[in-house]
């Protein structure tokens, strides 16, 4: 009995560590108001953040996923002909391969393409974008990357909360999640509980147990 | 109706009589433990895999520029419950992984893999390594930033043969790796072999594998946590409803607490990072591989040779290889074997150290850390024979080798 518990003890330890919180591990952290943050969080800001995107970052960034694309690309007509074909979520070799002049020329001003921000939530979270975007030199020393939000912090925070809006499902499929999730399993553990009442009986029956 | 459409089956394809003499005559120990079910667990695993990586490949696409897009954009948003099919897959991966090391956890400590068991050990030693083969290619397949540099690190290792004194001047480590990688970069022909590997060649393997493993566990018995061998007659529990009711049970246990991660944890199974599109100019800071091969990995990074760090790792999977000729005792299971027992947990702890180091940055503390538990490790294997030496002894004294 004392070794299953010291196993068992051992064995959950272990996997909680791995997988759910390494205390060994280093770990990056970095702070935000908590006022913000809860702008931040909340996706109902999307839709001003998206116009905040579009007036702000738009001129270098993509949202593909969105299907936002840089300034200069969403000008250009050839974009609408492409999405009636492809979709308006364009494959990214032919939108890379069609508008490669407009991403060049953003190199050469930048040194490098300036990323696509479809899933750079889910890299970052919302502390780490927050203030890379209000002080990018503070976080990232030497990124090209130009500091277009500072002193607008709230404004900032709308934005995390579009580029949430985009990488997450939105709410009401998170809550749709949430209670698939409850009823799987809760039906395990039901299904688990039956089983055993069930061989309880048949072992009786049996004259096994 | 359905009765009738029963018996007709029945009448020629004789299914009754194979569920009598396979699941009802086929007896089994009473007194098998929790443990004991780790296999079935591993088996439902192994079947979870097979049938959400079906449907993974209808909308994954195995091109550099698509990839991604597949899996982040395709599976996850935009086809209708992909999204669980994938959570389900990344997941599964690492319960089928963490479920397979308790399962070769268990044997070791019940002495399984004693005669006539050998070859049900190096039958399940092959499915580990082509398990560990499969979780590697498949890790490469999103295309994120740790699948690229992962693979960067892992196709790196072989090359570390070349530091050897004399075989180094082959290169076979130069060779080993451009096959891996099908030239000197990871690119498109890296992703299409990769892929043509974890989907078809190494499952297929797998379940060839596996199939050999289950006959030899019915051929050889189940073993038994008191490590005697039960006379069948008199002692076996019918497999069914014994057996299937018990492990159906702890079944929905693990199935509950697996998908309880699919649904509400998946931070660790699919990891920030890589949603970041794989990107040959930025080297991530942290690179480590999966935690699954982090103990190999700490003891490769805590040797200061290359070459020794190269043969260290491998000599590992080696002696867990020929485990069933280290440990040549006349007793069974650490129960009855308190030396064994003591060592056992010398190993569980090295194990598990060297797992949870690998996660660490790599200071002159930790890489002497890794040593000591590189040496832990060692000890386990080499004190087999010094062990079975000294039972063999008390097993004379008690002259059992004349019973």
């Amino acid at each position: 009995m004392i070794k299953a518990v010291f196993f068992t003890v051992l064995t959950v330890a272990f996997f909680y560590i791995i997988w759910i919180n390494n205390i060994f591990a280093p770990h990056e952290h970095y702070e935000m108001p908590a006022q913000y943050a809860k702008i931040a969080e909340d996706v109902s800001y999307a839709k001003e953040g998206k116009q905040l995107f579009e007036q702000n970052c738009q001129s270098c960034h993509s949202v593909r996923y969105d299907a936002v694309y840089i300034s200069s690309v969403q000008a250009n007509p050839k974009l609408k002909t492409l999405q009636e074909q492809y979709g308006k979520v364009l494959p990214k070799n032919v939108y890379e391969a069609v508008f490669y002049e407009d991403l060049m020329g953003l190199k050469e001003s930048f040194g490098k393409v300036p990323p696509d921000l479809s899933t750079m939530y889910l890299v970052k979270g919302k502390e780490y974008l927050y203030n890379f975007i209000l002080e990018p030199q503070k976080v990232l020393p030497g990124t090209s990357m130009p500091a277009v939000m500072a002193g607008r912090p709230e404004e900032t925070a709308k934005i995390v909360a579009y580029l949430k809006s985009v990488a997450e499902p939105s709410p009401e499929e998170k809550n749709k999640r949430v209670l698939m999730g409850v009823g799987t399993i809760a039906y395990l553990i039901v299904m688990g509980i039956l089983l055993w009442v069930w061989r309880a009986r048949v072992l009786k029956r049996m004259g096994l147990h | 109706m359905l009765g009738r459409i029963g018996r007709w089956l029945d009448e020629r394809a004789h299914l009754s009589e194979l569920w009598q003499s396979q699941m009802i005559d086929y007896k089994v120990p009473k007194n098998l433990t929790f443990p004991y079910a780790f296999g079935v667990m591993a088996l439902v695993a192994f079947a979870i895999q097979i049938i959400s990586g079906i449907f993974l490949t209808m909308y994954y696409q195995p091109n550099v520029h698509l990839a991604f897009d597949s899996a982040n954009y395709t599976i996850m948003k935009e086809a209708p419950f992909m999204w669980l099919i994938r959570h389900v897959h990344a997941a599964g991966a690492n319960f089928f992984l963490a479920v397979v090391y308790l399962h070769i956890f268990t044997g070791i400590y019940y002495n399984a893999y004693k005669k006539p068991r050998e070859l049900t050990w190096i039958v399940g030693w092959l499915i580990y390594f082509v398990l560990l083969t499969t979780a590697l290619t498949g890790y490469l397949l999103p295309w994120g930033q740790l699948s690229y540099w992962g693979m960067v690190v892992t196709s790196e290792i072989p090359t570390s043969i070349d530091s050897a004194p004399i075989i180094g001047k082959l290169k076979l480590g130069e060779l080993v790796s451009v096959l891996m990688k099908g030239g000197y970069e990871i690119g498109q022909i890296t992703l299409n072999r990769f892929f043509g590997l974890h989907i078809w060649l190494l499952p297929l393997i797998l379940l060839a594998l596996v199939g050999i493993h289950l006959y030899l566990v019915r051929a050889a018995g189940i073993s038994n946590p008191e490590g005697k061998e039960i006379d069948k007659k008199k002692e076996g529990v019918p497999f069914h409803p014994y057996m299937t009711l018990k492990e159906g049970a702890y079944l929905m246990g693990y199935l509950a607490v697996f998908f309880f991660f699919v649904f509400f944890y998946m931070h660790h199974f699919l990891p920030p990072d890589n949603y970041d599109p794989a990107n040959p100019f930025k080297t991530p800071a942290h690179i480590a591989p999966e935690w699954y091969l982090l103990a190999y990995y700490t003891i490769f990074r805590s040797i200061p040779d290359k070459f020794l760090g190269f043969v260290a790792f491998n000599l590992t999977l080696v002696f867990l290889l020929i485990l069933p000729f280290l440990d040549f005792s006349p007793m069974r299971s650490a129960r009855n074997r308190p030396l064994f027992f003591i060592m056992f947990i010398v190993l569980v702890i090295s194990a598990m150290a060297l797992t949870i180091l690998g996660t660490m940055p790599p200071t002159p503390t930790n890489a002497m850390l890794g040593l000591t538990f590189t040496a832990g490790l060692f000890a386990f294997f080499l004190s087999l024979p010094i062990i079975s030496i000294i039972e063999w002894g008390w097993y004379k004294a008690k002259g059992g080798d004349k019973q």
